[in-house]
């Protein structure tokens, strides 16, 4: 009988970073935090609003992601963008993530 | 106007951040709590427990401004730990024994007696571990919130750094085998001073010590040495021996050595009648060069002995 406690903090840890490759991707079209927030919950990226909002601010500050403030609505919002190099770092990362997937695979076989 | 519930949030947020982040944070904070605000009324939640939720989902704001800073939510991190816990340990080891045979020694030179001296010496001993304590937590806790100071921090760790088997000091066996024949010649010299069995003509009990000597308190010292240098081994045994461990073993052992040897070859350290009390008056002289060359090799090689450890453990 696995522990639940235990079995939760491996695949916290195995999912630690993949909101960052999932945030880069989404946001190859611009979109603000709180939509951000619902569309990755949507495709099953569990992330928390208050991991969620400084990584952005983060993202930008290294580079990853551009802002710009849109007053056109009600509330003006922050809308975030992939950058150029936030592009490049996807692409990257989803290559790592491929050979990672391709490694498991080749693993599960042998076994 | 009172404030609402979201108002008090993004102000104790926006508190703890850097004045440049606040005006762009504020106004994004507000958004992204009233848009899941709005996401929860069309869930068909209340407009009151609406907020509440969504706040409460934020967390902390304590903890959310650490987040925007980039500021660590721990005193010291696991980059600098071991730094730190080495730092304060060889402080403690070498600091603390020094202080406290030094203020006993100022106290035994201004004639103190035995319970007033014990207690500044132990008083001072607190305090200065206290300090040390203090001050090196908080010059770690200050090096981890200057990234600056953080990246240019320690060489890197290498195995080849300590070519050698980390050396332990002395085994604790040797230590409480010293401490126990140290204990016994203690007790012996106290009873021999005391109780007899050597007395003079008006039957009071002679001394081998000088009884100057012996009333002024100064033997004291040699107690609160003992105490330091055994605190010394017993830490250097734990943490490892090092050139700090082996220069406070040094001082001690000079401090207590010279005193010994010079009382003893200016004759103010045995006392003569003991020796014509107990038949053998030339033992004066024998036992003095017995004490003065026990103990100038004893302390000599020990001395010597710390740095050779010290030198071995590099």
């Amino acid at each position: 009988m696995i522990d639940d406690d235990v079995l939760a903090t491996h695949r916290q840890e195995l999912r630690r970073g993949s909101v960052v490759l999932a945030c880069l991707l989404v946001l190859r079209t611009p979109d603000y935090g709180y939509a951000l927030l619902e569309a990755l919950d949507a495709k099953g990226f569990a992330v928390d609003a208050n991991t969620l909002y400084p990584l952005l601010r983060r993202l930008e500050s290294q580079g990853l992601l551009t802002s710009e403030w849109n007053t056109d609505e009600s509330r003006p919002r922050k809308f975030y963008r992939t950058s150029d190099d936030g592009s490049a770092a996807a692409d990257l990362l989803i290559r790592d993530w491929q050979q990672l997937q391709d490694a498991f695979a080749a693993l599960k076989d042998e076994s | 106007m009172t404030p609402t519930l979201t108002d008090r949030y993004v102000a104790a947020t926006l508190r703890r951040l850097p004045a440049r982040q606040r005006p762009d944070i504020d106004t994004e904070l507000r958004a992204l709590i009233a848009d899941a605000v709005d996401g929860r009324e069309e869930a068909g939640v209340p407009a009151a427990d609406a907020e509440v939720q969504a706040l409460t989902e934020l967390g902390d704001p304590v903890r959310l401004a650490a987040s925007y800073a980039d500021r660590p939510l721990h005193l010291i991190g696991p980059a600098l730990f071991v730094d730190y816990t080495r730092l304060m340990i060889v402080a403690l080891s070498t600091v603390v024994p020094l202080v406290l045979v030094g203020v006993a020694f100022v106290g035994v030179q201004a004639g103190d007696g035995i319970l007033a001296t014990t207690r500044d010496a132990g008083l001072a001993a607190l305090v200065a571990a206290f300090h040390i304590l203090f001050w090196s937590t908080a010059l770690f806790a200050v090096i981890e919130r200057l990234p600056a100071l953080r990246a240019r921090r320690t060489q890197q760790w290498s195995p080849l750094a300590r070519a050698a088997l980390p050396e332990r000091g002395l085994d604790p066996v040797t230590i409480i085998a010293g401490t126990s024949v140290a204990a016994v010649i203690a007790a012996a010299l106290v009873i021999l001073q005391t109780v007899g069995p050597v007395f003079d003509a008006g039957g009071a009990p002679i001394g081998p010590i000088e009884p100057s000597l012996w009333n002024s308190g100064a033997l004291l010292l040699v107690w609160f040495l003992a105490v330091a240098s055994i605190g010394t081994a017993f830490a250097g045994h734990y943490t490892g021996w090092g050139y700090p461990q082996a220069i406070a073993n040094a001082v001690l052992n000079v401090l207590f050595a010279v005193p010994v040897i010079v009382l003893t070859l200016s004759g103010s350290f045995l006392n003569p009648d003991f020796f014509a009390a107990s038949g053998w008056p030339d033992g004066v002289g024998v036992v003095g060069w017995v004490i003065v060359i026990v103990i100038g090799l004893l302390s000599f090689t020990d001395f010597v002995d710390g740095f050779a450890r010290a030198r071995r453990t590099r």
